[in-house]
């Protein structure tokens, strides 16, 4: 569906999200726009993932979210794939028991069965290091090749938006970057990112814009070639001690 | 003495040595009253039912403590309804070896009732929740066709007959009363063991099995115990059924009996005595309304329980609780009062210290835990940080005995701590709380603090039983101590509250209120902050330096910066499993390592 | 003698272990155990005698319509015993509602059908023999069900979609594939297997409602020994069962048998609560 000039193509509005009765997410304005990187920070906690689970509709959520010009209100991630925003979990969990074909394959399941052959092509090409393992089980790939292949099968639907969880999470240097390249020639070739990442000078190395999330809400948002960056964001993330209520002289000292 | 505790004391019933409060005693003396005239205006046939009734409560009060306190699935105990009607009458008819007077046949099938309920119920200690109901139903099965084959003895098909008790009960009526005392002896029993430490601990299990453990309670005894009770009440239920039956064969247990046991408890709710017993009553009387229902009853049982699992989990106990459906103030503020800490945890106990030597520990080819040296001690707060998959979690899970370490010792003032004995903690004073809390929903706050203490209370399981006054003595200490604990945290006002209506974070404080019946020498504290408004983690941390100050040593373990660097005095952080940097907050604060590992530089 | 044993055990075996594999499929789909399993093994045998003995109907035809009926009662499994209960925090509403679902469909059957056990026709017009259909009816059945089950995981896109489901139904779901059709499917697809074992086994078992205890509980031992999930596991294990229960049959007779299969149950439970192929699980806290 066609967006109208200047929308974004993703915006969402005082989200707010969490697991049974622990609230998460308080309110989250976030938005980016079409081909744009945006890179998603933050401490642990901070309800990162709990983000990109709620604009996927893996969780229930409140609040309001528009993708490619339509309201996502009650979205299944089904849904969501099917719109163009692909969500590339934590963790690396491809399905081990089956082959590097067939997992590609099952994230084209909803496409006619001659499309799910060429879009699977296409997205081997991009990586080549899975390609050479096509018909071998998943379980035989390293961590990071599975990521790899994570990430292939993000791609297979040709996302107008791509949302990667900590892709470098248990990587090695080089398999980083080999990550890291592909965003970027994502986002030449047309796609938008939205990037969690612990590694912060990469992922603002790569990024037009970031977001920083604390304690679920954003504290801080910059386009990266804003200065003094890097300190706005610890100041943001680690407060200077004696700042809680209620406590005083009664604290240890240090 | 006007305590704290004092004041919140609800008006309270005597009943017979158990202390109800007024609004619970009503159905139970109205069921008494009508139990006990009953006769005069009831017919034969509706005696009958009546006495069937009460034979059927007899058995589903012991099995209620399995089912719907234990949680436990055991569908197949109509076996020690037969174990225990065949072994009466058998042994009343002298066919096996001389007759003996009914009353002692009946207590020696009491005994053999304990036994085999023990056999049935050890498996539960070792199986999944679905394989243990499967091997309940297969026990089932097996004594049925004992009961056919073993002809010399059971008259297999053949039958045998039932015993006659001894005047004056063998009239009609003089046994309606004698099993209607034996019905009302066993509901006040089985109160008592559910008003008991012994009932909150089965909860416990049931529902938060790891807290359970962790507050010193061994499922292993407990259930074990309850097996035996259970099975000497259903053996007793079988000779009584055999005398009201006047004649049986292997046919009458079937299992639709079983069936009809298992769904009055989950009918009349599970962690009650009322709802299983009106449950029991109407199940029994139900098919007695249309002669066309006899036929359908097991059916219908089954709807019922489908409707109940699917609309009403709770049960009948859930429906007449009105209490709980009260609302409760909306924006309530959670207000610690720490200045009470020395009335519940005393002087502060000599200080010690609680140290992990070269810890280390795998799980799969990850070293989760990679050499680690800490020291907690007595009266200081010491963090525990890092990024996710640190082994932060793992490292409070190994010190309170849930994990194993394969090198390396845990050490309290230099003993070493067994591995793996997660039950044992409470023992030497180590508390501690969850990530997520883990509670028992369906029953009070006040309930929920009191299992903490299940480890101070001195009576036995029969002196629960029976409500003797050492029982009385272990309640009332348990019920004072959990409310100033209760009122240290600031939530006392929520006290009879069931507690799956609170937030969560009241829940955090709850949990934290449980920890502290145990007057604990260290309290391990699992991201105590997650969840938590700026204001509540403010109070928080007042509340753990003031906990510390009354002598405890603390290990928390935290992703939230505030909290860490405003309360602890030492800090240990940790990097996949390895201690990166130790020091004191302003040292950890500006060391450029943790900043980055933090923050993922 | 020996023969006799060998064929009557090994087909019972193979009804056992069918019913093995419809709790596997079941559970691969919802990670839980429906009490269900054995009671579709009854309703094969009961509606195969109603469709062919009673009503006449052909026996193409009725071997169709009792799968359907299998099928339509998996569905049924799991839009009102286990969907609702996946839901909730206390994990084992699961074990309450399959039950209650099981024993409303016995007792009708038993009210409607009747309490005794009635025969089951004979679907072809071949003379008895050693060899006899009864015997290999659900021997073939069986061997067709490992087939069509490999062949379905490993040329069909739902087949490994299914496998996708049972391995990480999180990261199933994130990828977009439909979860709760997937799910359906698997139970329609068990559902239909357990009434295949009832079908195929109903000369042996005759059309009775109480098989429904029976195999479920002789239907559950073959995964319990043979690892949770795991269909060749509930083969070896359903065959060593349905050996072992005819020759204690012999032995030492019918009551004896019984005690003895429960009572190597047992043991093997608790000495290894994972079953003799399963891994054991490791704790959460």
């Amino acid at each position: 569906m066609p967006i109208l000039a200047g929308e974004p193509l993703l915006l969402a509005a005082g989200l707010s999200a969490g697991y049974g009765k622990i609230a998460v997410l308080h309110g989250v304005d976030l938005k980016v726009d079409a081909g744009e990187v945006v890179a998603l920070l933050g401490p642990n906690g901070a309800g990162k993932t709990t983000l990109l689970r709620a604009l996927s509709g893996l969780l229930p959520w409140t609040g309001s979210l528009r993708f490619a010009g339509r309201e996502l209100a009650g979205a299944t991630p089904r849904d969501t794939v099917k719109a163009g925003l692909a969500h590339v979990i934590e963790g690396h969990r491809v399905f081990t028991q089956l082959t590097v074909l067939d997992n590609l394959l099952l994230a084209a399941y909803d496409l006619p069965r001659g499309d799910r052959a060429v879009r699977v092509a296409e997205v081997l090409e991009l990586f080549p290091e899975i390609a050479a393992k096509n018909h071998e089980s998943a379980a035989s790939l390293s961590g990071g090749q599975q990521q790899i292949l994570a990430v292939a099968q993000g791609l297979v639907r040709r996302p107008r938006l791509l949302m990667l969880d900590e892709p470098s999470a248990g990587l090695s240097p080089v398999l980083v970057d080999r990550v890291l390249v592909v965003v970027q020639r994502l986002r030449d070739s047309g796609t938008a990112v939205l990037l969690v990442e612990q590694l912060i000078q990469k992922a603002l190395a790569l990024a037009d814009r970031v977001y920083a999330l604390a304690r679920g809400s954003i504290v801080l948002e910059a386009e990266t070639s804003e200065p003094d960056l890097p300190l706005r964001l610890e100041q943001a993330y680690l407060p200077i001690a004696g700042r809680l209520p209620h406590i005083g002289a009664s604290l240890p000292p240090g | 003495m006007d305590t704290p505790a004092a004041q919140w004391r609800v008006p309270e019933v005597r009943l017979l040595g158990s202390t109800l409060t007024a609004g619970a005693a009503m159905p139970f003396l109205a069921l008494l009253v009508v139990g006990i005239v009953f006769p005069l205006f009831g017919g034969g046939y509706w005696g009958l039912i009546a006495t069937r009734a009460c034979v059927y409560w007899v058995l589903v009060s012991g099995l209620n403590l399995i089912v719907g306190f234990a949680g436990q699935i055991a569908i197949g105990w109509v076996a020690l309804l037969t174990l225990g009607a065949y072994t009466t009458s058998v042994l009343a008819a002298g066919n096996a070896m001389p007759a003996l007077p009914p009353f002692a046949a009946l207590a020696i099938a009491a005994v053999a009732g304990g036994l085999f309920g023990l056999i049935i119920g050890l498996p539960a200690l070792r199986l999944r929740t679905f394989y243990f109901a499967i091997t309940t139903l297969g026990f089932a099965t097996i004594v049925t066709q004992v009961a056919l084959a073993w002809q010399s003895v059971t008259g297999g098909g053949v039958g045998v007959a039932g015993p006659i008790f001894p005047q004056p009960f063998s009239s009609q009526w003089g046994f309606y009363y004698l099993c209607f005392g034996a019905a009302a002896i066993c509901t006040w029993m089985t109160a008592n063991v559910a008003a008991s430490r012994f009932g909150r601990a089965l909860t416990a299990i049931r529902d938060a099995e790891v807290a359970a453990e962790a507050s010193g309670i061994s499922k292993p005894g407990l259930l074990t115990t309850v097996f035996v009770f259970s099975g000497a009440l259903a053996a007793v239920a079988g000779g009584l059924f055999a005398s009201l039956q006047s004649y049986i064969t292997p046919d009458a247990f079937t299992l639709d009996l079983s069936v009809l046991f298992f769904i009055a408890i989950l009918i009349g709710g599970r962690g009650s005595i009322l709802g299983p017993l009106l449950g029991t009553i109407l199940l029994t009387v139900l098919p007695e309304f249309a002669a066309p229902l006899v036929a359908w009853s097991t059916f219908l049982y089954a709807v019922l329980l489908l409707v109940i699992v699917l609309a009403v989990p709770g049960g009948i106990a859930e429906l007449l609780d009105f209490k709980n459906r009260r609302p409760l103030e909306s924006h309530r503020a959670i207000v610690p009062r720490p200045e009470l800490l020395h009335r519940l945890v005393g002087t502060a106990p000599d200080a010690g210290a609680l140290t992990l030597e070269r810890v280390a520990l795998n799980f799969g080819g990850v070293r989760a835990i990679d050499g680690l040296d800490l020291e907690i001690r007595s009266g200081q707060v010491h963090g525990l940080i890092g990024p996710n998959g640190s082994g932060k979690t793992t490292t409070l899970n190994v010190i309170s005995g849930y994990y194993a370490q394969q090198s390396g010792s845990v050490r309290l003032n230099g003993a070493a701590l067994p591995v793996l004995a997660r039950h044992r903690r409470a023992h030497v004073r180590i508390a501690r709380t969850f990530q997520t809390p883990r509670i028992v929903g369906s029953a009070s706050v006040l309930q929920n603090v009191m299992i903490g203490g299940t480890i101070d209370g001195r009576a036995t399981f029969a002196e629960a039983m029976l409500s003797l006054p050492r029982h009385r003595r272990d309640e009332a200490m348990l019920h004072d101590a959990a409310m100033l604990a209760l009122a240290t945290v600031g939530l006392e006002r929520l006290a009879s509250v069931r507690a799956d209506r609170l937030q969560h974070s009241e829940l955090r404080f709850i949990e934290i209120a449980r920890a502290l019946m145990l007057r604990p020498a260290f309290l391990l504290l699992d991201e105590p902050a997650a969840g938590l408004s700026a204001e509540e983690i403010g109070r928080l941390g007042a509340l753990l330096v003031a906990i510390a100050r009354a002598g405890t040593g603390l290990l928390v373990v935290e992703h939230h910066p505030d909290l860490i660097f405003d309360i602890c005095h030492h800090i240990t952080v940790l990097n996949l499993g390895k201690m990166l940097a130790a020091g004191t907050p302003a040292e950890i604060r500006s060391h450029r390592e943790v900043v980055n590992a933090y923050l993922g530089g | 003698m020996v023969e006799s044993i060998v064929s009557t055990g090994v087909a019972i075996g193979c009804v056992y272990a069918l019913i093995g594999i419809t709790y596997n499929v079941m559970f691969s789909a919802s990670r839980v155990f429906s009490f269900t399993a054995g009671t579709l093994g009854m309703l094969g045998g009961v509606l195969g005698a109603l469709f062919i003995g009673h009503m006449g109907v052909p026996v193409a035809l009725g071997f169709l319509l009792v799968l359907v009926a299998g099928a339509v009662f998996g569905i049924v499994t799991e839009i009102v015993a286990v969907r609702p209960v996946l839901r909730s925090l206390d994990q084992h509403l699961y074990v309450l509602s399959t039950l209650a679902l099981a024993l409303i469909v016995q007792q009708f059957t038993a009210i409607e059908w009747g309490t005794d056990a009635r025969p089951f026709p004979r679907l072809f017009d071949l003379a008895r023999g050693a060899f006899d259909q009864q015997f290999w009816l659900p021997m073939l059945a069986c061997a067709a069900v490992i087939v069509g089950l490999e062949l379905l995981y490993r040329y069909t896109l739902v087949g490994r979609a299914f496998l996708a489901i049972a391995e990480d139904t999180y990261a199933a779901r994130a990828l977009g594939l439909p979860e709760r059709r997937l799910r359906m499917a698997s139970y329609a697809l068990a559902g239909a297997i357990g009434a295949l074992a009832g079908f195929a086994g109903g000369e042996m078992l005759l059309a009775f409602f109480g098989n429904a205890p029976l195999l479920t509980f002789y239907g559950f031992v073959p995964v319990a020994l043979g690892g949770m999930g795991s269909n060749r596991g509930a083969v070896v294990a359903g065959l060593l069962l349905g050996l072992f229960q005819q020759a204690s049959n012999f032995l030492v007779g019918g009551i004896f048998a019984s005690v003895a299969v429960f009572s190597v149950f047992i043991i093997v439970l608790l000495v290894r609560p994972e079953g003799l192929a399963g891994t054991s699980l490791q704790r959460r806290v």
